[in-house]
C-alpha cells in the first residue's frame, strides 16, 4: 500500500474508533441497564423533591450577566497574584503593564456600570 | 508552597525586548478600540454618532505604521518578536494591510446599515475592531498558541456580530449555528494541535517543521495532527464538506457582517492555514496535500452546483464564496512542490487580496439595492438597470470578475491558480487545473444569469424610483470597483506586492 493511502488510514481508523466507541458505549449501557419503566420512575430527579413545571424552565438572563462580570475578576485575580509575589523584580515596567491590563479590565465593567447592568431592579 | 515562593525572588527578571514599531499597527487598533468603548461610556446615545467615523480613522490611522514597516521590513529582514512567535515579514504584512482595508470597506458599507436599524451601534464597531485586530495577529502568528489565541479574538466578536439582528429569529439561527460550528472547530483544531505539540514538544512552527519532517516512530500522530489542525481552519474558511453554516449565517447576519465573514474572515483562516503548511509542515507534503486537494474539488463542485439553485442574492454569494475556497485551496495543492511553492504562496495571496475586493463589492451592491426593495432576492433584482444604472453596472463588474472574465480583477487570480497548477507538471495537478476550468464555466454561468436579469428584466413592481444611495455606501462601491478593475487592467500593481517570497524563510 502507498504511502499516501496508509497516512489517511491513520486518520480514518481513528474517526471509525471514536464513532464506534460512542455506539458500542451507549448500547452496552441499553444492554446491560435493567429496564423496569413505572410512573415514578419516569419522573424527573431534583433532590427527592417532587419536579414541579416542566423542562422548558427558563432562568433570569441577569445571572449570566453577574457570571460573566464575575469571570472578568476572576481573571483579573488569576493574573494578579502571580504577578504581585514578583513584583519587586518587575519593577516599574511590570507595574506599567498591570495598570494597562487593568484598565482594559476596568473599561469592561465601566461598560457594564454605564449601561445600567449592575442595577438589580 | 511557601517555599516555592521563597525561592522565586532569586530569579531575576530580564525586561524582554519589545519591537514597539513592529507591534504598531497591532497598538493603533488597541488604542482605537479602546477610544471607541471609552466614548460609547461616557456620552452613551450621544455618542452614535461618532463611533462608525472614530473606528473608520482608526482603521485608517492602523495602515500608517504598516507603510513605514514595509519599506523597513523585507525578505532578508523580517522583525522577529517573542522568540519566534510573532514574525513581521512582507507576506504578514500585505495581508494586515489587506485585512484593515476590508474592515474600512465593512464600516463603510456598516454606517448608514447600522445607524437606521434598530441595532445597538458603539458595540458594534468595537467588535468589529477587535475581529479585525485578531485577524492582523493572526497574519503574524507563527506559534501555535499565537495562531489560538488570534483565532479566538476574531472569532468571539464574529459570534456576536454573526447575531447582531437579534429580534429576527433568523438572525439568532445565524449567530448559534456560526457559535457552535466555531466553537466545533476549535474543539477539533486544539486536538489536533495538542497531538503535533505532544509528538514534537514545542509550539513554535519552525521548531515544528523541523520535529515533523523526520519522525517516522510517530508518524501516526503527525499524520492525525495535521489532519485535524487543517480541518479546523477548513470551517473558518466555509470548504466542502465543513460550509454548512456559511449561506444560513450570512442570509440571517446582518449583510455588511455577512461580508466581513465571506471575506475577511475567510482570509484569516487561509493566513492561518498558510502559516501551518508553508511554515510547520513544509516536508509534510504528503500528508496535507491530499487532504487539500479533495476539500478543494469539493468546494469547488459542490458549492457551484448548490449555487445554481439558490433564489436569494446572499445565499447565492454565500455558496460562490464556497467555490471561491475551492480556487484558492488549489494553489496550496501544490504548495510543498519546491519549483512552484513560491508561486502557490502569492498565488493565494494575490487571490485573496482580490477576492476581498471584488466580492465585498457584491455585498455592496445587495446592500444598496435593498434599501429600496427591502430584500436580498435574486428576483428582486430584476431591472435594476432601469431604476439603478450605476450600481447595476458596478454589480457586473463584480459578478464577471467573480467568475473570471479577463480583463477584470478575478481572471488574474483565476491565471495565477493555473500558472501554478501547470507550474508543478504533476497528474494530480493536472487533474486538478481541469476541475478548475470546468467548475469556472459553471460559475460563469449563475453569475451571468443574475446579470441578465438586472440588466434584461423588467422590474417587478413597475417602480422606477432610484435609489438614494448614501455616501459611505458610494465611497465603498468607488473603492472597491477601483481595486477589482486596477488589479484587472494592470495585474502588476497586485502583483508586486503578492510577489514571491514574501513568508521570510525561517
Amino acid at each position: 500500500m502507498s504511502d499516501f493511502l496508509r497516512t489517511y488510514l491513520v486518520v480514518a481508523i481513528f474517526g471509525g474508533l471514536g464513532v464506534m466507541l460512542v455506539g458500542v458505549f451507549v448500547m452496552l449501557g441499553a444492554a446491560l441497564r435493567p429496564n423496569h419503566p413505572t410512573a415514578e420512575r419516569r419522573l424527573t430527579y431534583e433532590s427527592g423533591v417532587d419536579a414541579t413545571g416542566d423542562m422548558w424552565s427558563q432562568s433570569n438572563i441577569r445571572y449570566y450577566v453577574f457570571a460573566l462580570l464575575f469571570v472578568m475578576f476572576d481573571v483579573e485575580a488569576v493574573f494578579i497574584f502571580p504577578w504581585a509575589t514578583r513584583l519587586e523584580a518587575y519593577g516599574t515596567f511590570g507595574l506599567v503593564e498591570m495598570a494597562i491590563f487593568i484598565f482594559i479590565l476596568v473599561l469592561g465593567l465601566a461598560y457594564a456600570w454605564r449601561k445600567g447592568v449592575l442595577r438589580w431592579i | 508552597m511557601l517555599d516555592l515562593l521563597a525561592q522565586l525572588p532569586q530569579a531575576t527578571f530580564d525586561r524582554p525586548p519589545i519591537d514597539w514599531h513592529a507591534l504598531a499597527p497591532e497598538l493603533v487598533l488597541l488604542g482605537f478600540g479602546v477610544l471607541v468603548t471609552l466614548v460609547d461610556i461616557v456620552f452613551l446615545e450621544r455618542g452614535r454618532a461618532m463611533v462608525s467615523a472614530l473606528a473608520g480613522v482608526g482603521l485608517l490611522a492602523t495602515v500608517v505604521p504598516l507603510l513605514t514597516l514595509w519599506n523597513e521590513v523585507d525578505t532578508a529582514s523580517p522583525r522577529v518578536l517573542f522568540d519566534g512567535a510573532y514574525v513581521v515579514d512582507r507576506y504578514s504584512l500585505v495581508m494586515k494591510i489587506v485585512f484593515v482595508l476590508v474592515g474600512y470597506v465593512v464600516i463603510l458599507l456598516s454606517t448608514n446599515y447600522i445607524a437606521e436599524g434598530d441595532y445597538w451601534e458603539s458595540e458594534y464597531y468595537g467588535l468589529l475592531l477587535s475581529s479585525i485586530m485578531g485577524m492582523v495577529v493572526m497574519a503574524s502568528a507563527r506559534d501555535l498558541i499565537s495562531i489560538f489565541v488570534a483565532l479566538e479574538l476574531l472569532s468571539i466578536p464574529a459570534y456576536l456580530l454573526a447575531a447582531w439582528r437579534k429580534r429576527d429569529p433568523r438572525g439568532n439561527e445565524a449567530g448559534i449555528k456560526y457559535y457552535l460550528m466555531g466553537v466545533f472547530a476549535s474543539a477539533v483544531m486544539l486536538y489536533g494541535m495538542s497531538l503535533l505539540y505532544g509528538v514534537t514538544g514545542s509550539t513554535l512552527l519552525t521548531d515544528i517543521a523541523v520535529a515533523v519532517a523526520d519522525a517516522p516512530q510517530f508518524d501516526a500522530a503527525i499524520a492525525l495532527g495535521i489532519v485535524f489542525v487543517v480541518v479546523g481552519f477548513a470551517f473558518k474558511i466555509s470548504a466542502v464538506p465543513f460550509h454548512h453554516w456559511a449561506p444560513d449565517t450570512y442570509e440571517g447576519a446582518p449583510t455588511p457582517v455577512a461580508g466581513f465573514l465571506a471575506v475577511a474572515s475567510k482570509a484569516a483562516g487561509f493566513v492561518a492555514l498558510m502559516n501551518l503548511v508553508f511554515v510547520a509542515f513544509p516536508d509534510r507534503h504528503d500528508v496535507y496535500q491530499p487532504l487539500i486537494w479533495v476539500m478543494a474539488v469539493l468546494s469547488m463542485t459542490v458549492g457551484n452546483l448548490l449555487a445554481l439553485r439558490q433564489t436569494n442574492m446572499v445565499r447565492l454569494l454565500a455558496y460562490s464564496g464556497v467555490a471561491q475556497t475551492g480556487f484558492m485551496l488549489a494553489p496550496l495543492t501544490v504548495a510543498g512542490d519546491p519549483g512552484v511553492s513560491d508561486l502557490a504562496l502569492s498565488t493565494t495571496v494575490n487571490y485573496l487580496a482580490i477576492y476581498a475586493a471584488m466580492n465585498l463589492g457584491a455585498f455592496a451592491v445587495v446592500i444598496a439595492l435593498a434599501r429600496k426593495t427591502g430584500s436580498a432576492e435574486i428576483d428582486d433584482l430584476k431591472g435594476a438597470f432601469q431604476y439603478a444604472p450605476g450600481l447595476t453596472v458596478a454589480m457586473t463588474v463584480f459578478l464577471f470578475s467573480l467568475a473570471g472574465i479577463p480583463p477584470i480583477g478575478g481572471w488574474f487570480a483565476k491565471f495565477n491558480v493555473f500558472r501554478s497548477l501547470a507550474g508543478a507538471e504533476t497528474t494530480w495537478a493536472y487533474i486538478l487545473a481541469v476541475i478548475v476550468a470546468v467548475n469556472s464555466v459553471i460559475a460563469l454561468y449563475y453569475y451571468a444569469s443574475v446579470a441578465r436579469k438586472m440588466w434584461a428584466d423588467e422590474a417587478p413592481d413597475g417602480n422606477l424610483a432610484p435609489v438614494h444611495v448614501p455616501p459611505s455606501l458610494v465611497a465603498a462601491l468607488a473603492i472597491t470597483v477601483a481595486v477589482t478593475l486596477v488589479f484587472g487592467f494592470f495585474p502588476g500593481t497586485v502583483g508586486d506586492f503578492t510577489d514571491v517570497s514574501l513568508l521570510a524563510s525561517p
